[in-house]
């Protein structure tokens, strides 16, 4: 694959989703591919559906729209951009792997298992909405309840704001300062913005180290830091491939997602084995260590700073480490200023352009499907975490939620609004014809290990006292 | 000199990197200081010669929140810098860290 700081997604290759001999998803995946140099180590299959249908079936269309409006097509090919990355990682992986799975459908799984439905400028999930600022709109995620304490700081007002008070004191202030103010106090917020033409990288690698020795041909051993959604789902899926996954959480602060639904926390972490640690003690941070020194592939999802804190440099890793392969999933991507700032799923997609694309077909102020940044950026990041481990590894990955939205949203953009229109249009009754589904997920068949339930096992193993 | 700490004020240290936001204070008159000097609001500049104590000098670090004894005041760190952050004579502890969300 591709070496030399370079970013993966630059290629143009014209996608044609009105022409009927166009399959989308295996086009995108020919583009992933193409994009990290290899080829497919058996044929790429992908689903042969039209873009409309991938979405109508996949329940997105069921969560996107108003309450008590109709639900909604999205104009661009996101949901076949999921089936085109599931079909990029499964031409890589061994044969079988990945059967039964349908990437469009991973990307409204917690949807189908929360029973989730849209809600136009909210998230399904209620804690993303869109509010009009008093020359634009953005998007704000109150997802902790804390963040509601720093409400008064961000609009320098002496109580915490009501819910319904909120949009009146967002609207008196311009969006530029309030997402400004806002990122530095850390809440995950954006400015609902255009999409952009050019697609940006969906990967950029930003350190290299040397490559294995010999070649892959055994289980890799995929050591996961991150938590919520798009970081366990990309574990998720490499453990379909045959990799050993240990989850590591800190004991005082675990993935929240164990708070959530219980249902949708064993799909994605089930047969993980489950390690507990303290990271701010010395003997914690040496573990944390041991187990990074262990791994083939790392996975995090947190700030780099928030790292450094604890004595851990990924790029200074990834250089010393042979054959290590260092997944960073962010929400704006490395570097200054944006490795700082807080995003999830949904508001990541606003920033992405998907809010305003939905408006510009619909009229309507809409959030797009559910937290739908992650689910997208968990399959691309079990690609590039494939691809890198398969070629030897040495590298760091870096992947941004934004910006792997943006990439699919790229793919195949109509030229104009008239355009866009149009295939609205076209769309629409295309989906209606194929029929439009609700939210489904995979049956859960076991139960996720308990917070650190593998602590002492596995740090025996490394020769660890726990 | 006592200031108000209004929620959203920017405080600046007079003698190191180090900024603040403040997210919370119950109205009234505080002393708050880092490295030693009172700290600058606004557009105020350090006072002449103004140099960082080293008796002051624990630093502080961005995206912490400091809090008073009580967490009735609590300032957020925009930029890390040299100084102890010192609220009315007393040292301004770290905040634990937030829980992370259950869902987004």
């Amino acid at each position: 694959m591709g070496r030399g700081g370079i970013s993966f997604g630059m290629s143009a290759m014209p996608a044609d989703s009105l022409n009927p001999a166009v399959n989308i998803a295996a086009a995108y995946a020919q583009r992933l591919l193409d994009s990290l140099g290899l080829n497919p180590s058996r044929p790429l299959s992908a689903p042969d559906r039209h873009p409309a249908a991938a979405w109508a079936a996949s329940g997105l269309m069921e969560l996107t729209g108003l309450a008590d409006g109709t639900a909604q097509m999205c104009p661009a090919p996101v949901a076949a951009c999921a089936d085109g990355a599931l079909a990029a990682l499964a031409s890589l992986a061994p044969a079988q792997a990945l059967d039964g799975l349908d990437g469009a459908q991973l990307l409204a799984e917690r949807a189908a298992i929360m029973d989730l439905r849209r809600a136009g400028a909210i998230s399904p999930g209620g804690a993303c909405r869109l509010y009009q600022a008093a020359d634009g709109w953005i998007a704000l995620n109150l997802a902790r309840d804390d963040d509601w304490s720093l409400l008064p700081a961000w609009l320098e007002v002496e109580h915490t704001p009501s819910a319904d008070a909120l949009p009146i004191l967002i609207a008196a202030r311009g969006s530029q300062e309030l997402v400004e103010r806002g990122r530095l106090l850390g809440l995950a917020l954006s400015a609902d913005q255009a999409p952009q033409a050019e697609a940006p990288a969906w990967c950029s690698i930003t350190a290299e180290g040397g490559r294995r020795p010999s070649a892959s041909g055994y289980a890799p051993r995929v050591v996961d830091l991150s938590s919520l959604w798009a970081g366990p789902l990309c574990s998720h899926l490499l453990q379909r491939l045959g990799a050993e996954v240990i989850k590591v959480e800190s004991a005082d602060r675990p993935d929240g997602a164990r708070r959530g639904h219980p249902a949708f926390f064993d799909l994605l972490n089930a047969g993980k084995r489950c390690v507990a640690i303290d990271p701010r003690s010395a003997t914690g941070r040496e573990q944390l260590l041991a187990l990074i020194a262990s791994a083939d592939i790392v996975i995090e999802g947190s700030r780099p700073r928030g790292l450094r804190q604890l004595g851990i440099d990924a790029e200074e890793l990834v250089r010393q480490t042979p054959g290590l392969t260092w997944i960073a999933i962010s929400g704006h991507g490395r570097g200054e200023p944006q490795e700082n700032w807080v995003a999830y799923g949904d508001d990541a997609a606003v920033a992405a352009g998907l809010s305003h694309l939905m408006h510009q077909a619909t009229d309507q102020r809409l959030i797009c499907g559910d937290a739908i940044a992650d689910p997208l950026t968990g399959l691309h990041a079990a690609l590039a975490a494939w691809a890198s481990y398969r070629e030897g590894g040495g590298l760091l990955l870096s992947l941004a939620l934004n910006q792997v939205v943006a990439h699919c949203l790229a793919f195949d953009l109509p030229g104009s609004e008239a355009a866009l229109r149009e295939r609205q249009a076209q769309w629409t009754a295309l989906a209606r014809r194929s029929g439009v589904r609700a939210p489904q997920a995979r049956p859960i068949t076991a139960a996720a290990h308990t917070l650190g339930a593998d602590t002492e096992a596995v740090l025996t193993t490394l020769g660890r006292a726990c | 000199m006592a200031v108000a700490l209004k929620a959203g004020a920017k405080l600046k240290s007079a003698v190191c990197d180090t900024q603040l936001m403040v997210v919370k204070a119950p109205a009234g008159e505080y002393d708050i200081r880092c490295g030693g000097l009172e700290m600058l609001a606004g557009t105020a500049t350090a006072p002449e010669g103004a140099q960082l104590d080293p008796a002051q000098a624990e630093g502080t670090l961005i995206g912490k929140r400091y809090v008073d004894a009580e967490e009735k005041v609590e300032l957020l760190c925009t930029k890390g810098g040299k100084g102890s952050v010192v609220l009315n004579g007393v040292a301004m502890s770290i905040k634990q860290a937030k829980q992370l969300p259950s869902s987004d």
